[in-house]
């Protein structure tokens, strides 16, 4: 495989791609540090601004831009994240050049119309009462305010609450683009149909027309330690109840990071959900979904387990939960285990990147976590490299219980256990 | 793209798609047999046969699927739609005889423990409640069974609980031996192999198998609805919902390509797979416009429900507070009545083309996505309906979407559900 394409523009944003012929078409991903944690103390105005971002521009309004942009057959979408406001793409060889003038116009020119301002305040209102209605998403969002500090990015909703949302004008949105919308710290990751002089015409030029006085990236604090604590949310009307247990985890550069991402794999990812599926789903039947995740950003993160069970199953599953992770002392992960979990990643090299998508998700987190563009071929003997040891004891270190929180949403009715 | 088809003596149908840069391979199986299959009383039987195929039987001891492709860095999974049921495993390369290996047991040798059987009891219905935690599941289950009283159209294919609590496991097993056979599928490769190897290998797999009498024809045909149904659903909630599905004909009749760009210009074009879009929301179709735009929802949906038997054309809309359902069912009707009145401009119909073509080509992302798009074109006809369904579209002409819209958007052939949502206590 040949190493990715890497180019620093005049105006410091980076560009990096990779050919992948057989795909006929480009998707790319990209990101400009103006998420969550730019926002200081007015929560929400990055979830706001995101959303209006294909609302018009000085060039044109938001129905002209739409037309444009899905009359070429393209796709654009914006998202905001904890660090970044994150924006992906498809479009075609052909349909790139003016693909990527669309986006840099977006990011460059909004407009921020006052109707569409207040079209997206009633979406944000209706989005936070569906998933205040929604048993995961509940779950979820309780457990990261739970593992974060009061108001720290990583655990808070990031569309801000109803009030919040209500007190945000429009000037608020002008300026926080002002302030962090600019290519100072962009980066765009391509994947697909390309070639040298595809990406200079098609994507570089257009791209450096990027115009903006932003300052960068904002710094996230690192969260603190955090005290164990456990929710129930009672929500009548529904038929299943979710469960989310978790804890403070490591940063993408962490020294345990490579060891947790190995031990979270075979604990709650590989195959049918690792072990804590093959116990809770397999074994006993008491969830069509249990599975664990780690997020790890620039500075910290959280590993998590999910699972939704029949209210008449929330205290077996718990019990089931504490008991794998127990297992995790008692009975550590085998030498098998750590071999299959070791072949699982190195052969999902191949696996995970056959898409253009995954691929250039792929090479965005390479340069935003600045893992080097060497990184996929360095990738096999990072994991061979992990001793079984370490992967035992960062398993036993992270999935604790005692340390846990944990929410569970739905009918819970009367039941109520600990971790 | 090269694609060889050939049939084995057992009437195993294979479809391979070698692309010989490609390091990664994607292996599919299509059934013809979903919930359209299935009788009241065992709805749901297709979609827990297909989580019993998970579990081992013959060379694979319970787990070994999981532990196998776990090893590759491999991905799997399987689905049961109303028309088919499809498994598939990715892998790398080199590992065509391990996925061989797989999808040949799982066609004929699932062992159906009893023990087994009943520990996947919960988790189907586990998979039910989850969806029943959604309005939109159930909007989407009381539309369906608005529309058709006699075709099993009538039920998604998860099922009814009722019938997933009672269900034992030899019903369930004749289901599968009656229909997981070679002449009941299509093997499917795409990515990184030599054909003739393929072919040769897929024979020493799949050739001794025994072929199953071919399944029954479809006799149950839908009669012609007589008058609006309607159903008025108030639970807790966040939002209301509206949901309207008309009767449209088959996947393959001749109408199928104007109702894709109707569609399209109504609600805009996600590509065919249900999967590959995320959270992509076009703009700049009909129903945003006059529904979005002006604030009346926060999401709009229209859906081609693309089946082997007469389906429905759906269109969703998720209210913004404070808009009444009577309203954007009154828009909506605008929205259809001025599709039937005049044709759409050049530039709007160029715009829904434009994007049905694009498309084509974002859902050739990978060897996953090109298996997948081959195992449902099988799945509904042949493996290459859907790029002759879209090659149809993109001739389409201005005045055949006003007579699709005139022919099947017609009040007497609707069903419509409104989902009033009840305020929960916070």
């Amino acid at each position: 495989m040949t190493l990715p394409d890497r180019t620093v523009l005049d105006s410091g944003a980076v560009l990096v791609s990779q050919a992948f012929p057989s795909n006929p078409f480009v998707a790319f991903r990209g990101s400009v540090p103006a998420g969550m944690a730019a926002e200081g103390d007015a929560h929400g105005v990055a979830e706001f601004m995101t959303r209006l971002l294909l609302s018009g521009t000085r060039r044109r309004s938001a129905a002209k831009l739409s037309d444009r942009l899905e009359g070429i057959g393209s796709t654009l979408e914006f998202r905001n994240g904890e660090e970044i406001l994150g924006f992906q793409g498809r479009c075609t060889r052909e349909t790139a050049a003016e693909t990527i003038r669309l986006l840099v116009e977006c990011l460059s020119e909004p407009l921020f119309p006052a109707k569409e301002v207040e079209r997206v305040r009633g979406e944000i209102r209706n989005d936070l009462r569906i998933e205040s209605d929604d048993t995961r998403h509940r779950a979820s969002r309780e457990l990261g305010r739970l593992v974060f500090p009061r108001d720290h990015p990583y655990g808070r909703d990031p569309k801000g609450s109803e009030p919040q949302i209500t007190r945000i004008r429009r000037s608020d949105i002008v300026a926080f683009h002002e302030a962090n919308v600019a290519p100072e710290g962009l980066i765009l990751a391509l994947a697909g149909d390309m070639d040298r002089a595809f990406l200079d015409e098609a994507v570089a030029n257009p791209l450096s027309r990027l115009r903006g006085n932003g300052r960068g990236h904002a710094a996230v604090p690192e969260p603190p330690s955090h005290r164990p604590r456990a929710l129930w949310i009672p929500m009548p009307h529904k038929s299943q109840a979710d469960i989310a247990i978790g804890a403070l985890a490591v940063s993408r550069r962490h020294d345990d990071y490579y060891a947790l991402h190995l031990a979270n794999l075979l604990f709650g990812r590989i195959g049918l959900y690792g072990r804590l599926g093959k116990n809770l789903r397999d074994d006993q039947g008491l969830a069509y979904y249990v599975f664990s995740g780690l997020e790890a950003r620039t500075a910290g993160g959280m590993w998590t387990i999910a699972a939704g069970v029949n209210p008449s199953n929330i205290p077996q599953a718990i019990r089931s939960i504490r008991a794998e992770m127990d297992r995790l002392r008692r009975d550590p992960l085998t030498s098998a285990e750590i071999r299959d979990g070791k072949d699982n990643q190195m052969g999902s090299l191949v696996v995970s990147l056959e898409r253009n998508a995954e691929l250039a998700t792929e090479l965005h987190r390479m340069e935003y976590y600045g893992l080097g563009m060497d990184f996929l071929e360095r990738f096999p003997d990072i994991v061979e490299g992990l001793k079984e040891e370490r992967v035992r004891s960062v398993s036993q270190k992270y999935f604790d219980a005692g340390a846990s929180s944990m929410v569970v949403a739905g009918p819970v009715g009367r039941t109520r256990v600990a971790l | 793209m090269a694609t060889h088809v050939e049939s084995l003596d057992n009437g195993l149908k294979v479809i391979l798609r070698p692309i010989p840069e490609a390091r990664a391979l994607s292996t599919w199986v299509t059934y013809r047999i979903g919930s359209r299959n299935e009788r009241p009383g065992m709805t749901g039987s297709t979609h827990w046969v297909e989580h019993m195929l998970f579990k081992g039987g013959g060379k694979l001891a319970k787990g070994e699927i999981d532990r196998l492709i776990s090893r590759l860095g491999g991905k799997f999974n399987a689905f049961t739609d109303t028309d088919y049921t499809i498994y598939f495993e990715t892998t790398p390369a080199s590992a065509l005889d391990t996925a061989l290996m797989i999808e040949a047991e799982r066609m004929r040798n699932a062992a159906f423990d009893p023990k087994e059987v009943e520990a996947e009891r919960t988790v189907v219905i586990s998979e039910r409640e989850g969806a029943e935690n959604q309005p939109e599941f159930l909007v989407e289950e009381e539309l369906w069974g608005l529309g058709f009283h006699v075709h099993p159209y009538h039920w998604t294919a998860i099922g009814y609980k009722q019938d997933l609590a009672k269900l034992s496991r030899d019903p369930l097993y004749a289901h599968y031996l009656r229909y997981y056979a070679p002449n009941n599928a299509a093997l499917i490769l795409v990515g990184g192999f030599d054909p003739a190897v393929a072919m040769q290998r897929i024979r020493e797999a799949f050739g001794p198998l025994k072929p199953e009498a071919p399944p029954d024809p479809m006799t149950l045909v839908e009669p012609e609805q007589r008058g609006e149904r309607r159903a008025e659903l108030s639970r807790p909630g966040a939002a209301d919902l509206l949901s309207m599905g008309w009767h449209i004909p088959p996947a393959t009749d001749g109408d199928a390509p104007a109702i894709l760009v109707l569609a399209t210009i109504l609600g805009g074009w996600r590509g065919f797979l249900p999967y590959l879009a995320g959270d992509w929301q076009p703009r700049s179709n009909r129903l945003y416009r006059a529904l979005v735009e002006t604030k009346l929802a926060t999401d709009v949906g229209v859906r081609h429900e693309t089946k082997i038997d007469p389906s429905l054309l759906i269109a969703n809309a998720t209210l913004a507070g404070g808009a009444s359902l009577d309203r954007v069912e009154a828009v909506l009707d605008r929205e259809v009545a001025a599709l039937k009145k005049t044709p759409p401009r050049k530039g709007e119909l160029d715009r829904a083309k434009q994007q049905v073509r694009s498309w084509s080509r974002y859902e050739q992302d990978g060897v996953t996505y090109q298996g997948m798009l081959l195992s449902v074109s099988e799945g509904l006809a042949s493996w290459d309906f859907t790029g002759g369904l879209f090659a149809k579209a993109l001739r389409i002409r201005p005045e055949q979407v006003r007579e699709a819209a005139r022919r099947y958007l017609v009040d007497e052939h609707r069903s419509v559900v409104r989902f009033h949502h009840e305020e929960v206590a916070a």
